[in-house]
């Protein structure tokens, strides 16, 4: 069986629901204002999701306008429902039936949410990020830009004798300069393959599920979590927060953090109160996570309001001066939804289903033994990235669409700010 | 000191205790660490949030049962059913690989009535207790699995929601006090529904997906129903109880029943167990290009061991 149909047919027993909670705000209800828990304390409790789409960065055409007019945002949502009209639809066939393009985007297109389905409003604000006033995360330190580079260099090394990238420059194969098989097949990537440096995955080589990405992997859901789905539950001493597939718990103490060897993928989270807000101190993070550049030094300082019934304001300063040459702080309403449907059913069970990394390795293998056997061709001019994604449209829409993760110039990318931004996981 | 006198202290020092522990229970606030904790919500449930665990070899196997060498065994040098030895992949873990005796959590005998045919399986899922059970590949536990594995959980209790947030693969379920909708699929943790009978929190568990119970192959269908009892034993203990139903595989409904205890650590937090990554050779080894277990035949880990036995002195 093809390798890519096993994939397919894996990824697509994997349970990852694309559920689009966009329209299932809550309605306000007259009696509905007592933001104080039955102990006294701020009520931050209930389902929460992002209430307007806001891209993360400020984009280039919004440089020096911090927030849109009612007239320019209107505008914008025309121009959406206009190219939500040509946009393929949730299940819709983007290619000719049977063909890899038409298996690749059988799944995204059922899996994935749809960029246009159920969209949120358009928000007046023009980028999450409020500080610093350009809405831009600050330049990245010399440090990071050459580890970024370094992991560019080993992931063109090793694209650079894909056949498909001969013939088109898309998601996957931009920037590869054609060449022979490079003897860095063999070398292990100089970092930890924590980010998602391009497209989905960022090494073309399935050798074990290192080479994979962490949403792949079932080790995706990191804090920050901008504006995704999440719901509240608070107790005196302590908050716990059920993300899309992961929880935490928030101790409410002023003790000190765990001492420094204990590593965690979420870090470790210290609350208090200050008057209304939530304030959650959040360090100790392991060394194979990657949040815009940021590993193990990353310092979060969250701050959660309840500003009325139905808006959570969550406001997150990220510290990092191994990372970035100054702090950053984004800014997200978060809405309340609907609790009774229940649609945050979405338990940590990614690994459980994950057929999919079994898989694409267990393909991989076949491809090896195909080519050892002179049946196949070289496993290292084969893509097993994004290549050849049918519909360029598409595939510019999903590359736009995708929060987190730097971008292939290794400056930090644009995004729509959903957390580590992995739609896949 | 004559035995009398000794008796009647330990007499009165435990009828101290329990005085303590009463009032305790009715009027003071307690502290751990920095956080206060009332006996009582403030809404007057009984306040389980904090950190609990129990104690116990129920996760190694729920029924009653001896001592065993290894949670898989071999025919020894005699050949008798009570005189076997430890199996080759857990050998080399010595004493460390043992089952340690237990009374067990199955009211009654200690028996499960499994129908006939699914006792068959039972007893097939301990010979392969390294191939099936889901525990070892870092799959969700399930309840009330979940309850009495060797790792911690923590109670977050609000009003009308109840979290249950566990150390192990990041699990987690809510127990809903409100009314919300059936989920649309199973689940790995179950669909939790609760409300108050006095002081015991009662849960009603369904939506499952088929699971293992322990280590030692008991196991359940998606057919099962759990009803699962918290009640305050002190400030610092709950009575834990599940009615198991599954028409699938039990020829009756069964109960289940052990203390739960609060960490009491003033340092006590809840530490992540993320088991996924630890995993990833076991579940995937044989598909790596290198592999890094050099005997795998297909799915089949092949484990040679070597062990050297260190001079005495050095012990």
């Amino acid at each position: 069986m093809n390798k890519r149909l096993l994939a397919l047919l894996g990824v697509a027993a994997v349970v990852m629901a694309a559920v689009v909670f966009m329209n299932l705000e809550a309605k306000p209800s007259a009696g509905d204002t007592a933001l104080k828990t039955a102990w006294g304390e701020p009520d931050l409790q209930g389902l929460w999701a992002q209430k307007y789409q806001i891209p993360l960065q400020r984009p280039a055409r919004d440089a020096g306008k911090e927030v849109l007019t009612d007239a320019e945002v209107a505008q914008r949502e025309a121009d959406r429902e206009k190219q939500a009209a040509t946009a393929p639809k949730r299940g819709e066939r983007i290619a000719p039936r049977g063909t890899l393009e038409d298996l690749t985007g059988a799944y995204d297109t059922t899996f994935e949410a749809d960029p246009f389905e159920n969209p949120r409003p358009i928000g007046h604000r023009t980028s999450l990020i409020a500080d610093p006033p350009d809405g831009r995360i600050p330049r990245l330190t010399p440090e990071v830009q050459q580890r970024m580079r370094e992991m560019r260099e080993f992931q063109l090394a090793l694209m650079q004798s894909v056949e498909a990238c001969k013939k088109s420059q898309d998601i996957a194969c931009f920037g590869v300069k054609p060449g022979p098989v490079s003897p860095r097949r063999a070398e292990p990537p100089p970092y930890y393959v924590a980010a998602q440096i391009m497209g989905d995955r960022v090494v073309n080589r399935a050798d074990g599920p290192e080479d994979f990405g962490l949403s792949e992997r079932c080790l995706s859901g990191q804090l920050p979590n901008i504006g995704g789905v999440h719901q509240i539950v608070q107790s005196p001493g302590a908050v716990s927060i059920l993300y899309e597939g992961w929880q935490r718990v928030i101790p409410i103490t002023t003790s000190p953090h765990v001492p420094s060897q204990i590593r965690q993928w979420r870090g470790d989270s210290r609350g208090h109160w200050e008057g209304n807000t939530l304030v959650v101190d959040v360090t100790n993070f392991s060394a194979k996570t990657d949040y815009q550049g940021s590993r193990e030094n990353l310092h979060l300082i969250e701050r959660f309001t309840r500003v009325d019934a139905n808006t959570i304001e969550y406001v997150v300063t990220m510290e990092d001066a191994t990372a970035w040459e100054k702090p950053w702080t984004v800014e997200v309403e978060m809405a309340a939804q609907d609790a009774t449907a229940n649609a945050i059913y979405d338990e940590p069970r990614c690994h459980d289903g994950n057929i999919a990394l079994k898989n694409m390795l267990i393909g991989a293998r076949m491809d090896d033994k195909a080519y050892a056997e002179g049946k196949g061709p070289d496993p290292a001019t084969m893509c097993y990235l994004l290549c050849g994604t049918g519909n360029p449209e598409y595939a510019k829409s999903r590359m736009e669409g995708r929060g987190g993760g730097a971008a292939i110039d290794g400056t930090p990318a644009s995004s729509s700010g959903r957390g580590q931004g992995s739609p896949g996981r | 000191m004559g035995n009398r006198v000794q008796g009647s202290l330990v007499v009165m020092a435990v009828a101290a205790a329990i005085a303590a522990g009463a009032i305790t229970w009715v009027t003071v606030t307690r502290t751990a660490g920095q956080a206060t904790r009332p006996a009582r919500t403030a809404d007057g449930k009984p306040n389980f949030s904090g950190i609990w665990q129990t104690l116990g070899e129920a996760n190694w196997d729920v029924q009653a049962h001896e001592a065993r060498p290894g949670a898989v065994t071999q025919p020894g040098v005699f050949p008798y059913a009570y005189a076997r030895v430890p199996a080759a992949p857990v050998l080399a873990l010595g004493a460390a690989g043992g089952v340690p005796a237990s009374l067990g959590i199955v009211e009654g005998d200690g028996e499960i009535p499994y129908k006939p045919e699914a006792a068959a399986i039972k007893k097939e899922n301990g010979q392969h207790w390294i191939d099936r059970d889901p525990e070892l590949k870092c799959y969700l536990p399930g309840i009330p699995r979940a309850m009495y594995m060797p790792y911690p959980f923590q109670i977050v209790q609000s009003t009308n929601k109840i979290q249950m947030d566990y150390a192990f693969a990041n699990a987690a379920r809510t127990i809903h006090l409100d009314k919300v909708n059936e989920p649309p699929a199973d689940t790995g943790m179950g669909f939790s529904l609760g409300r108050w009978e006095g002081d015991t929190l009662v849960v009603d568990v369904t939506h499952f997906h088929g699971n293992w119970l322990d280590r030692a192959g008991n196991f359940h269908s998606d057919a099962l129903h759990v009803v699962e009892r918290f009640t305050p034993i002190t400030p610092d203990a709950i009575r834990y109880e599940a009615t198991i139903e599954d028409p699938n595989v039990y020829t009756r409904p069964w109960k289940i029943s052990m203390p739960l205890y609060r960490h009491l650590e003033s340092n006590a937090q809840l530490l992540d167990y993320n088991c996924v990554e630890f995993v990833e050779e076991f579940v995937y080894g044989h598909a790596r290009k290198q592999q890094l277990v050099k005997h795998w035949e297909g799915e089949t880990i092949i484990v040679d061991i070597k062990r050297k036995i260190p001079p005495v002195e050095s012990r």
